[in-house]
């Protein structure tokens, strides 16, 4: 099985590059400015920066939203009408050997919480193998997983899909236009994701990808482990992304020192997507100051982040984003295989001259994340809608204050505690407090 | 990826590449299937899709007559493909009871319930 880690996070937009020539603000270089006079102007330009930061902050907001949006809706849709997704099977996978249909809650509280160590864990050693790989610049292997993962993705996992749709809805289908339309999909979509395609489509994958990974772990994760899971991972994320020790952070150390964009992850970027392959020495530079940049776009080349600092005005070498991938190996069922990839949102600016092009990137992990509570809820919950909306809300107005941070404090942050500590709160006090009490209302028609 | 930024040959070479891929697939199903079909109608579409404008709504230049040309062809293959494909599914659709076992056999899910 091969697996590999992600984590998530976020990485800060610099408003340096729109400024052109010196743009440097002190407050990223860290360096006062030299004169009093220089000091004012620095100082105004901050105040601009800061603005120009915001606003672009909040159009990007919004930007990710449409994709977030469209990923739960997809889960949700699917999950409402497809019931393979919420149908108990038994089987579990091997990350989750303990079952959860026991007698007492005792036995079933200590059960998934023995099944979430052992995916985090997982997820722990992952991380570090992936490190590992990284320093030891096995690039090739990294890529060659990332490769593997998504084929599998985009091959075995919407067969699967669409043969439940298939079933669900009644239709007859056969074998040679299946083959085609999963070929089609399959071939296409490696494409578009691995080499060069058009950018909503690339986008479009994206978002299939991640739902269709988010419904592999709704289905196949017990409750009580994945709330836990989920707990658990934000709390990893936070710790991985932040902590000087962290995982993470030395993957990001590693990668600003040797100037080169961390390795090949699948990010959502809202202007163009980005397959960051290894260590392409052969990257155009970018220099900030041209206007016009007709070169190619190091598309399969993918990071934003230049490749000669000097050239820059030094925005983007700030705290990158380490992403993993996450990868879990096969299940214990020996029919299907399960694997999912969660990747770094590293939102970072690309590396763009002109406004417009900016845009903001989000891990594909995040996605994942952020799906799968929001089916979750809408699977299980009693309070059916009215919980599922509750969590899709929490989680919005989490991913807005994540970015909110990341436009003030311009550091590697990760997506996911905020908005998934408020999906939690929220699915746990609308399924048990706002429901209940709503219920009450409507049985003795009391409007309020 | 964002046409716009890319430079004429490169959009040329690209629209190209779309188009041969699926031919090159070509080659390897002739050992499949005789006759050859690329099977990729979607690839297709998306070329077509994503260079049209380039290739018809765009004033000249010196790449877009070639870009044009693969276009055109692009679209030609999509084209009978789609008949194609159109035609297996409304006979299979049809004649699926019908067929007995043999329909059973090609069938990938079978319905519940008096067809």
């Amino acid at each position: 099985s091969f697996v590999l880690e992600t984590n998530i996070g976020l990485i800060p937009r610099t408003e340096t590059q729109s400024r052109g020539g010196n743009g440097t603000s002190p407050e990223q270089n860290g360096q006062p400015p030299a004169a009093p006079a220089p000091r004012v102007v620095e100082r105004e330009e901050e105040e601009d920066e800061e603005e120009l930061t915001l606003k672009y902050g909040a159009k990007h907001v919004i930007m990710l939203f449409v994709p977030v949006t469209l990923c739960m809706v997809v889960v949700v849709a699917t999950i409402k009408s497809v019931s393979f997704y919420t149908q108990n099977d038994g089987q579990r996978l091997i990350y989750t050997p303990f079952p959860e249909d026991t007698d007492t809650v005792g036995q079933r509280a200590l059960n998934s919480i023995l099944n979430a160590t052992i995916m985090i864990t997982v997820i722990i050693v992952m991380t570090l193998v992936l490190v590992m790989l990284y320093k030891y610049r096995c690039y090739k292997v990294i890529q060659g997983w990332l490769f593997l993962s998504s084929l599998l993705l985009l091959f075995f996992f919407s067969y699967i899909y669409l043969k439940e749709v298939f079933k669900t809805y009644n239709l007859a289908m056969d074998y040679v236009t299946l083959a085609i339309i999963i070929w089609n999909f399959g071939v296409v979509g490696m494409m578009c994701i691995h080499w060069k395609g058009p950018l909503r489509l690339q986008q479009a994958y994206l978002i299939m990808i991640s739902a269709l990974m988010a419904l592999v772990f709704i289905k196949y994760l017990p409750e009580w482990t994945a709330w836990l899971i989920l707990a658990v991972i934000s709390v990893y994320d936070l710790l991985a992304v932040l902590c000087p020790k962290g995982p993470l952070r030395i993957l990001v150390e590693t990668a600003q020192e040797r100037n080169e964009p961390i390795f090949p992850a699948l990010i959502y970027s809202s202007t163009m997507v980005w397959l960051v392959n290894m260590a392409d020495t052969d990257r155009p530079n970018r220099n900030s100051t041209e206007a016009a940049s007709p070169q190619q776009e190091p598309q399969e080349v993918a990071s934003p982040v230049p490749s000669s600092p000097s050239q820059d005005d030094g925005g983007f070498n700030q705290s990158w984003v380490s992403q993993q991938e996450h990868r879990l190996g096969p299940l214990q069922s020996t029919e299907e295989t399960r694997r999912e990839i969660q990747q770094m949102p590293s939102a970072r600016p690309p590396v763009e001259e002109d406004d417009e092009e900016r845009g903001v990137k989000l891990g594909l992990g995040d996605f994942i994340f952020y799906s799968m509570l929001v089916g979750k809820a809408s699977a299980t919950a009693s309070g059916d809608w009215n919980t599922t909306l509750a969590c899709f809300v929490a989680i919005l107005i989490g991913l807005c204050l994540t970015l909110l941070l990341l436009a003030i404090f311009k550091k590697a942050l990760p997506a996911l505690p905020i908005s998934i500590f408020f999906g939690l709160v929220f699915y746990f006090a609308t399924d048990n407090l706002v429901r209940p009490f709503m219920d009450k209302l409507a049985l003795h028609q009391f409007y309020i | 990826m964002n046409l716009e930024r890319l430079p004429n040959e490169e959009k040329l070479s690209l629209c190209r590449k779309y188009y041969l891929v699926t031919l090159a697939f070509c080659q390897i199903f002739l050992f499949i299937s005789p006759g050859g079909f690329a099977f990729l109608p979607f690839l297709w579409l998306v070329n077509v899709v994503w260079f049209f404008r380039e290739a018809f709504l765009k004033p000249a230049y010196t790449e877009q007559l070639q870009i044009k040309a693969y276009v055109k062809r692009s679209a030609l293959g999509l084209l009978l493909w789609v008949a194609v494909l159109t035609t297996w599914i409304t006979i299979y659709q049809h004649f699926r009871a019908e067929w007995g076992e043999v329909g059973d056999y090609l069938s990938f899910t079978i319905p519940l319930g008096i067809p």
